[in-house]
């Protein structure tokens, strides 16, 4: 309970740090936290984001956003999402667990964005291990996550919401990033990071 | 300066070069156009193209509200010179991100715009429109504006190459048109040289040279043509001139010989005239001289007659009788020759007067009996009873009748003469026949019959006498009073003479007028203080002063004689005589003045005044207030006649001083036959005839 209430001052705090510095954005973020705007975020990768045909059974079948480990969004990301397409895919939110068998889950291997939260940093290996190669965007929070194999990672960098790119481990994953998208980014090289590169 | 006047050659060549360089620059000018507009369309195409790649790059910087980014996005412009400014508007319109380059004013807010056309043009710029979109998701627009600085580069640049191509092209239309032109201008001006060769030169054996089959070929053909047919014509005219030159220094040469001719004409006139006028003279001096004498024959002859009658010496009386007679003849022919050389002279006048016609008739007829009864011929008498009056030369009408009259006594014999006068009131013609029953005149002699010195035959002139002269006088008579005298007669039968005069003579000289005015004058009452039958003679010729004393004594009158003019004034004022006969030529103091002074002095002016003289010159006297002109040798019945008048006139206005006297001396014809003396003789009716 006293925990749910810090992180709604924290929301409340960057909210205002948000409106401040975005205050003119429209959308759905407009009256949301941090993580209102990292579920926005999300949401507007999966726009910027080309799948494998193969990714999907069918062609309105839905993007699964997948949350592993503690659910920094809560409800927002389920609100954020709901009711929105993409051409003709909705969306549907799934939470897991890591386990050792997750990795075989058919769930989680049909996720198509999975947001690793920070509190699995300790098994950012294993899931990165465990989604190679599958399409399956991986966002993560943590510091380092593009480096050591994630494929987004979002972050703050003067109260404004950013991401970095590690553009290899999009493409093993066989997804397509759209230039415009990494006109944006930050581009991470697996080595280490590198200059953004000008739009 | 004007075009119409510049030389063919500079027209020409303007014509073709502003004919192709207008060609030029409006094709020129519609390729230019068209390039610009297919340009600007270009361009607005471009960027729209441009406004599709900025906005599709600025997608994802407006779904992420990233304006960094976007302004980045926007900065890359730079590169595009002509872009001046970029805008991204977000969905509401205000502004997300731009781009200036050099901070020109752009809308802050997005301006409102027509859905269908994404572009406009305002103030010199091109704006052009873009919506932003994502997977069909509208995210803003763009908003780009180009000042087309390519659009005006490239007018400008094709403006300049415009200029320099139209300038080319013109100097090169100029330099080919400048050549071609001499197709069309050579010839002319070839034509012009040639024309100008003949009409300054006036070389007409210059011809064109032709160059070409067109018209200006055709030109050159007709010019040529047109030259021959001068140059043909110049040498006919050239020859024709010198022909004319020719013949006018011939006609120059014959007037030459004429004018020559003509001074010897007027030189020969001038003899001819100088030799008429002596000839007139001689004859004037002759019958003065001839005159003289025969006036003092015929004179005493007729006294010596008398005397000799009176004194019984009848075995004189015969040859005092053939003196006379031939004195007398010769008296005739003198006068007739006088005559006809006056009327040829042209001198003869007419003394117009009206006159009765009978009494005249009755005078004639008298004064011809003896003649008549010499050769026992009868004369017969009818005149119409509208005989009355008539207006002519009564001296000259008296002569044609007793020429007529006399010649028909002379060539009758034992027969009958028959006068016949007639007044014809139509024509206003006075009609005088006399015809005879004598030898006749043939139709060949007819022919003859008027001309000077042809009697009917030569024979006749052996046989009767005559000068031939009557007839040509009385025909000359006629003439002058405008009538008409014609003959018939048929060889052994006899002879009509018809003469016709016009009853109103008519007078177109006022010397004459004046003449019978004075004539009239004469017959005016004379003054009461007037002597009865003294007659005053002033004559120098003693023998004249004796003739005429003795026969107007002889008349029953009383003579006073003077022997020059002083004495002849004198003896006027202290006799106051009826009548004065006048001399013309006596030394120092001539007829005229005596007759001058006389008219002047108011005692004297009323007496009659009779000029007796051998000067012919009746017209001055009457001139000058005589009241008769006789011509020496004066006839003694003519003198005894008019003094006779004027006796009777002067008793007639004593006894009835209001009653007109009587004019002619023909009323008397007892007295008259009484006072002539001459009886039978030849040829008294000339000497009757005559005053």
């Amino acid at each position: 309970m006293l925990r749910r209430l810090a992180i709604l001052l924290a929301v409340f705090s960057m909210t205002l740090n948000w409106t401040a510095s975005a205050g003119a954005q429209a959308g759905e973020a407009s009256d949301s936290s941090e993580y209102l705007v990292k579920a926005g975020f999300i949401y507007n990768f999966a726009k910027f984001v080309e799948w494998p045909s193969t990714a999907f059974a069918e062609p309105d079948s839905p993007i699964v956003i997948g949350v592993l480990g503690t659910d920094p969004f809560g409800d927002i990301i389920n609100h954020v999402v709901e009711g929105k397409k993409i051409g003709a895919r909705g969306f549907v939110v799934r939470r897991f667990k890591w386990s050792k068998e997750l990795k075989d889950s058919k769930d989680f291997t049909n996720c198509r964005i999975l947001f690793v939260s920070s509190s699995e940093k300790m098994h950012f290996e294993e899931v990165v291990e465990a989604v190679k190669g599958l399409p399956i965007l991986t966002v993560g929070e943590a510091p380092g996550f593009a480096e050591r194999g994630g494929m987004i990672r979002l972050m703050l960098e003067d109260n404004r919401v950013r991401f970095e790119v590690n553009v290899e481990a999009a493409h093993e994953g066989n997804l397509n990033i759209s230039s415009r998208l990494l006109t944006l980014a930050r581009i991470i090289a697996p080595t280490g990071p590198v200059a953004r590169k000008p739009g | 300066m004007n075009f119409h006047n510049l030389s063919i050659k500079r027209k020409l060549t303007l014509i073709t070069m502003l004919t192709s360089s207008a060609a030029l620059v409006l094709s020129a000018l519609s390729f230019l156009i068209y390039d610009l507009v297919s340009f600007r369309h270009l361009l607005i195409q471009d960027l729209r193209t441009q406004a599709e790649i900025i906005g599709y790059n600025s997608a994802g910087a407006m779904e992420f509200k990233d304006v960094p980014a976007a302004t980045a996005t926007l900065t890359a412009l730079t590169a595009k010179e002509d872009i001046v400014a970029a805008v991204l508007y977000s969905v509401d319109g205000k502004e997300f991100a731009h781009y200036s380059r050099t901070n020109d004013a752009f809308p802050k807010v997005l301006p409102p715009l027509s859905q269908d056309q994404g572009y406009r043009f305002d103030g010199g710029y091109l704006q052009v429109f873009h919506d932003v979109t994502l997977n069909g998701e509208h995210l803003g627009t763009l908003f780009l504006q180009s000042d087309m600085r390519q659009w005006s580069v490239r007018a400008k640049r094709y403006g300049g190459i415009l200029c320099v191509f139209v300038l080319i092209s013109g100097t090169f239309a100029l330099f080919v048109s400048s050549k071609l032109q001499r197709l069309i201008s050579r010839p002319i001006l070839h034509l012009e040289d040639s024309m100008r060769e003949v009409s300054v030169k006036k070389n007409y054996e210059v011809r064109a040279t032709k160059s070409y089959g067109d018209e200006i070929g055709r030109l050159i053909d007709g010019f040529n043509t047109m030259l021959s047919e001068i140059q043909h014509r110049d040498g006919a005219l050239r020859s024709a001139n010198d022909e004319l030159k020719t013949r006018t220094l011939e006609l120059e040469k014959e007037i030459l010989h004429r004018r020559q001719t003509q001074e010897e004409l007027l030189t020969a006139k001038h003899t001819a005239e100088e030799a008429s006028r002596a000839k007139s003279t001689f004859l004037a001096n002759m019958s003065h001289e001839l005159r003289t004498p025969l006036n003092a024959i015929i004179g005493y002859s007729e006294m010596l007659d008398e005397e000799a009658r009176e004194s019984g010496c009848s075995e004189n009386v015969e040859d005092l009788r053939k003196i006379q007679s031939a004195g007398k003849h010769l008296l005739s022919l003198i006068n007739d020759v006088l005559d006809l050389s006056k009327i040829e002279a042209g001198k003869m006048g007419l003394h117009l007067e009206d006159f009765e016609v009978l009494p005249l008739i009755d005078e004639i007829v008298t004064t011809v009996q003896p003649a008549a009864a010499k050769n026992g011929n009868e004369i017969k008498l009818h005149v119409s009873e509208n005989v009355g009056f008539m207006r002519a030369d009564i001296t000259k009408v008296r002569q044609i009748l007793f020429n007529l009259l006399s010649n028909a006594c002379k060539f009758t014999d034992h027969g009958t003469i028959t006068v016949d006068v007639d007044q014809n009131d139509r024509d206003g013609y006075m009609r005088f026949c006399v015809s005879d029953t004598g030898i006749g005149i043939s139709e060949k002699q007819q022919q003859n019959l008027f001309f000077e010195f042809s009697q009917a035959d030569a024979s006749i002139a052996r046989k009767y006498g005559g000068t031939g002269l009557g007839l040509a006088i009385t025909h000359r008579f006629v003439q002058l009073m405008r009538g008409q005298i014609s003959v018939e007669s048929e060889p052994g039968k006899g002879s009509i003479f018809t003469v016709q005069l016009p009853t109103q003579v008519a007078l177109d000289n006022t010397k004459l007028a004046r003449a019978v005015a004075a004539n009239e004058g004469e017959t005016s009452p004379a003054g009461s203080k007037i002597y009865q039958d003294t007659i005053l003679v002033i004559d120098d010729d003693a023998s004249v002063r004796d003739l005429m004393s003795r026969s107007l004594t002889k008349s029953g009158f009383r003579v006073v004689v003077a022997s020059n003019g002083e004495e002849g004034l004198r003896l006027a004022k202290q006799e106051n005589p009826l009548v004065i006969t006048l001399d013309v030529v006596m030394p120092e103091f001539d007829g005229w003045s005596v007759l001058k002074k006389l008219k002047n002095d108011p005692a004297l002016t009323d007496i009659p005044v009779i000029i007796v003289t051998i000067v012919d010159n009746e017209p001055m006297g009457l001139d000058l207030g005589a009241a008769s002109y006789l011509v020496k040798p004066v006839d003694r019945d003519r003198l005894a006649v008019l003094v006779e008048r004027y006796r009777m006139a002067h008793s007639a206005s004593v006894n009835r001083p209001h009653s007109a006297p009587s004019v002619s001396g023909a009323k008397k014809p007892k007295r008259l036959s009484e006072l002539k003396s001459i009886g039978d003789l030849d040829h008294a009716d000339d000497l009757v005839g005559r005053r």
